[in-house]
């Protein structure tokens, strides 16, 4: 195939290779004890039916987190998602109130999903609006626009067969959870294999570097708002599948367990720097945590603490796994 | 024998994969300045680091006036008398002069800053080094070398005895320079010492008492600047097998080039008044002129990165006025940033992402990447460039200053252009990684290119052009071609020291 090839190619590093996965390597490990721990201490944790669960919650958060992934890698930030989540809910809820089929009412959803997202990723790359801003206005814009749509009270979606979608199961594994899969084999390719995917680590590692390559840096930057939109809006389609209706309410705070979770993954919010699989082993975490701490009872209160606490510890211990690593080999 | 102020004995410092330092022996006396010479990689910045602090020795001992000392943190380093300035300053653009002195240890009275006084100490410093400013204006005001001596204010004030100074002139005009040389050695007169890390030999010459050279982490010679020729340093830093063969440039009879891109009369604010020149393929092509000459603007009008005002441009016979930089490299003009660090490369990727980021499209099908493709590319690149390397994966960051360049070299060469604008490709480059920086300039010249190498360092011209333009006063005023071009003439003709065009 390739008979010219250098020797540093073919000979396999082994060093090399742990050192390039010292961060997957540091939340296996993270992922292990705190198995262990609930193991012990949470009953009911380590049966089958209750680790279903945890993949069903896990794609709630873990299909967005994808997007995310490539947003942080970019050197930007979307909080917005929540809200995205439930005025996507509520928009796909009232759409088919309204006689509108739901195959068209979800296609609407996430189309519209994906512009929202290009409306951020145009103000940032064109006008150098701070993604944060402007995800901070949609942020408050998408919840209050699904609280008026709905007056804040749930749209009920009559259809059984659109509710399989997110609460049925697909060859015995819990479809979200399936399509969650499925888009991380698509994204982990994207990232890695495609040149758009190398172009968004590009921009988030040296924006200015990137354009003098002629690298499209703000058809990048648009890209990944988009796709993150649209990851919201197909989320929001599950939740409203799931719960059997449109809520305004739905999915408070799920901005910051997406971002929680791709931190906790190794993705650095300067930019530059992230991975897919350690995105998923976040989403495994963050996950297979809420869960636990439910199952061992503590207080609704008093678990905001303790997720506080272990994300920052995890992501403590990562980074300075990393750093060891680095300096050993 | 009087004591050194410092003195280093048997370092060693090993990194992953790298030996840095092996066996170092280091002694230097108050108020001697002292020239570190060495390729990059030859250990001196690991040397001054563990100097400062910032890095840890694995064997040796630290003297300091006599008494050995641990060097566990930039704190102890500073404590113990030794400062470092570093080729990209630490002043905040955006506070004073004096707050820049005293930064982080503004005097207080009674718990608030007491600004009349630190006016005062501030001007004093700065009277020192024989500069006249007003220390309450901004230190954004001030051009790279103030600041520069900002820093050096601030490491006196915080009571250094042994300045580092590392390559203290890179960025630096001529007049610039003369006034840190004389800044340098009246320090060493009130008895600092100073350590000072530079390339340039003639510098060398009027500011250090004597030199150490370094190569590949050992300790090679150090003497007196007087009893040392440049050849036997030339000799000492390449290790006796690079040092031959001189220019790199191939002798060529005048005019065997064919003209590729025709540019007359041409404007672009703020610096470029009216250039008129031919670049031709096959040639390296020099464009000679001080710092702020317009040297930078004129390339990036050629690249697309700016519009010209004025005048026109023919690329192969048809009117080029290049809007954008896409459309420049569609045309197959590629021009390499001189900010390496900021502009030119991406230094968490890999040096395999680096070589191909300019042209994906050649190695991927529908905007998936063709790995095998790529793998190809690279390492016809890794190996064409001379790059050592321990994986092409590896973080473009950990690789050297020179070695860095030439992937951003290499980027541009795979981006296969006719035109290739390279704006100051050897900066902060040491000698051997300069000399194969030429070789590649050359490689491509002979591939059919047409190679514009812009420098502030004319000696570098004679090494490699076939013709040098001499841009002056937003004009091109001269043009040098073959054996004409020689270091006093282009000198003269750049600066005008004879005034006579």
């Amino acid at each position: 195939m390739a008979p010219i090839q250098s020797e540093s190619y073919q000979k396999f590093d082994l060093r090399h290779f742990l050192s390039g996965r010292a961060n997957e390597i540091g939340l296996l490990v993270a992922i292990l004890v705190l198995y262990a721990f609930l193991a012990a201490f949470a009953s009911n944790f380590m049966t089958l039916p209750n680790q279903l669960n945890i993949l069903r919650d896990a794609a709630f958060v873990g299909i967005i987190a994808w997007g995310m992934t490539l947003v942080l890698i970019s050197g930007e930030i979307d909080i917005s998602v929540g809200p995205h989540v439930a005025f996507a809910g509520v928009l796909l809820a009232s759409l088919a109130q309204s006689g509108v089929p739901l195959a068209a009412a979800a296609l609407i959803v996430i189309v519209l999903g994906a512009l929202i997202g290009c409306f951020t990723g145009v103000l940032r790359a064109f006008l150098d609006v701070p993604s944060f801003i402007v995800t901070l206005a949609l942020w408050l814009g998408l919840r209050g626009t699904a609280q008026v749509m709905s007056d804040a009270v749930p749209i009920v979606i009559m259809d059984f067969s659109f509710q399989r979608l997110g609460a049925g199961w697909f060859l015995g594994i819990p479809t979200p959870a399936v399509i969650m899969l499925v888009l991380f084999a698509v994204f982990s390719f994207v990232a890695t294999r495609t040149v758009f995917g190398r172009s968004v680590y590009a921009v988030g590692g040296n924006a200015e570097a990137a354009r003098l390559s002629a690298i499209p840096v703000a058809r990048v930057r648009i890209l990944v708002f988009a796709i993150t939109g649209a990851l919201a809006a197909l989320t929001g389609i599950l939740m409203a599948s799931r719960l059997g209706s449109g809520n305004s309410g739905a999915a408070s705070g799920l901005e910051f367990d997406i971002i929680a979770a791709v931190v906790v993954g190794g993705t650095s919010l300067f930019g530059g720097r992230g991975t897919m699989l350690g995105t998923l082993f976040g989403v495994v975490f963050i996950a297979a945590l809420v869960n636990g701490l439910v199952l061992m009872g503590v207080d609704p209160f008093a678990q905001g603490i303790v997720r506080g606490v272990v994300i920052l510890v995890a992501v403590m211990v990562n980074i300075i796994s990393i750093k060891r690593m680095r300096g050993r080999t | 024998m009087v004591e050194p102020l410092v003195h280093m004995r048997g370092i060693s410092k090993a990194y992953p994969g790298v030996v840095a330092l092996r066996d170092v022996d280091f002694a230097l006396a108050r108020g001697e300045v002292r020239a570190l010479l060495g390729k990059n990689g030859a250990g001196k910045s690991t040397l001054v680091k563990i100097l400062a602090g910032v890095e840890r020795p694995d064997e040796g001992e630290i003297l300091i006036d006599g008494k050995s000392v641990a060097l566990r943190a930039p704190m102890d380093g500073i404590k113990a008398g030794i400062a470092t300035v570093h080729q990209e300053l630490s002043v905040v653009p955006e506070l004073s002069i004096a707050e820049n002195v005293f930064l982080g240890r503004w005097p207080t009275r009674g718990g608030r800053v007491d600004w009349p006084r630190m006016q005062r100490d501030a001007h004093d410093a700065l009277a020192l080094l024989g500069l006249r400013l007003d220390p309450r204006q901004p230190v954004a005001r001030l051009s790279v070398a103030e600041r520069q001596l900002i820093e050096i204010a601030r490491a006196l004030s915080q009571g250094a005895r042994l300045l580092i100074l590392d390559e203290p002139t890179s960025s630096l005009v001529a007049q610039e320079a003369e006034t840190l040389i004389r800044v340098v050695r009246q320090l060493a007169e009130q008895g600092t010492s100073i350590i000072y890390i530079s390339h340039r030999m003639d510098e060398i010459r009027k500011v250090a008492h004597s030199v150490t050279i370094m190569r590949d982490g050992r300790h090679i010679a150090t003497a007196p600047v007087a009893d040392v020729s440049n050849r036997e340093i030339v000799d000492m830093l390449l290790g006796g097998t690079q040092g031959e063969g001189g220019s790199a440039r191939a002798v060529g009879e005048p005019g065997r080039f064919s003209p590729l891109l025709t540019i007359s009369d041409l404007r672009v604010a703020p610096r470029v008044e009216s250039a008129s020149l031919e670049i031709r393929a096959g040639e390296v092509l020099g464009i000679a002129g001080v710092l702020g000459s317009g040297r930078t603007e004129l390339l990036q009008a050629i690249a697309g990165l700016r519009t010209a005002e004025g005048g026109s441009m023919t690329l192969a016979g048809r009117d080029f006025r290049p809007a954008s930089l896409r459309e420049a490299r569609a045309n197959g003009i590629f021009m390499t940033p001189e900010d390496r660090r900021g502009e030119g490369a991406v230094m968490m990727l890999g040096i395999d992402e680096n070589l191909v980021m300019a042209s994906w499209g050649s190695v991927s099908r529908g905007g998936v990447i063709d790995r095998a493709a790529m793998r190809k590319k690279v390492a016809a690149s890794i190996r064409s460039l001379g790059i050592k390397l321990a994986h092409p994966g590896e973080a473009l960051g950990n690789l050297s200053g020179g070695n860095q360049q030439k992937v951003v070299i290499g980027k541009a060469l795979n981006a296969a252009p006719r035109i290739l604008l390279l704006d100051e490709p050897t900066r902060g480059v040491d000698i051997g990684a300069k000399r194969q920086i030429y070789q590649l300039m050359r490689n491509a010249a002979a591939d059919g290119l047409a190679v514009v190498f812009v420098s502030g360092e004319i000696e570098e011209f004679c090494e490699v052009c076939d013709r040098v333009l001499i841009l002056r006063g937003g004009c091109i005023t001269g043009e040098v071609e073959g054996a004409a071009i020689r270091t006093e003439t282009l000198a003269e003709l750049t600066t005008g020291e004879h005034g006579v065009h």
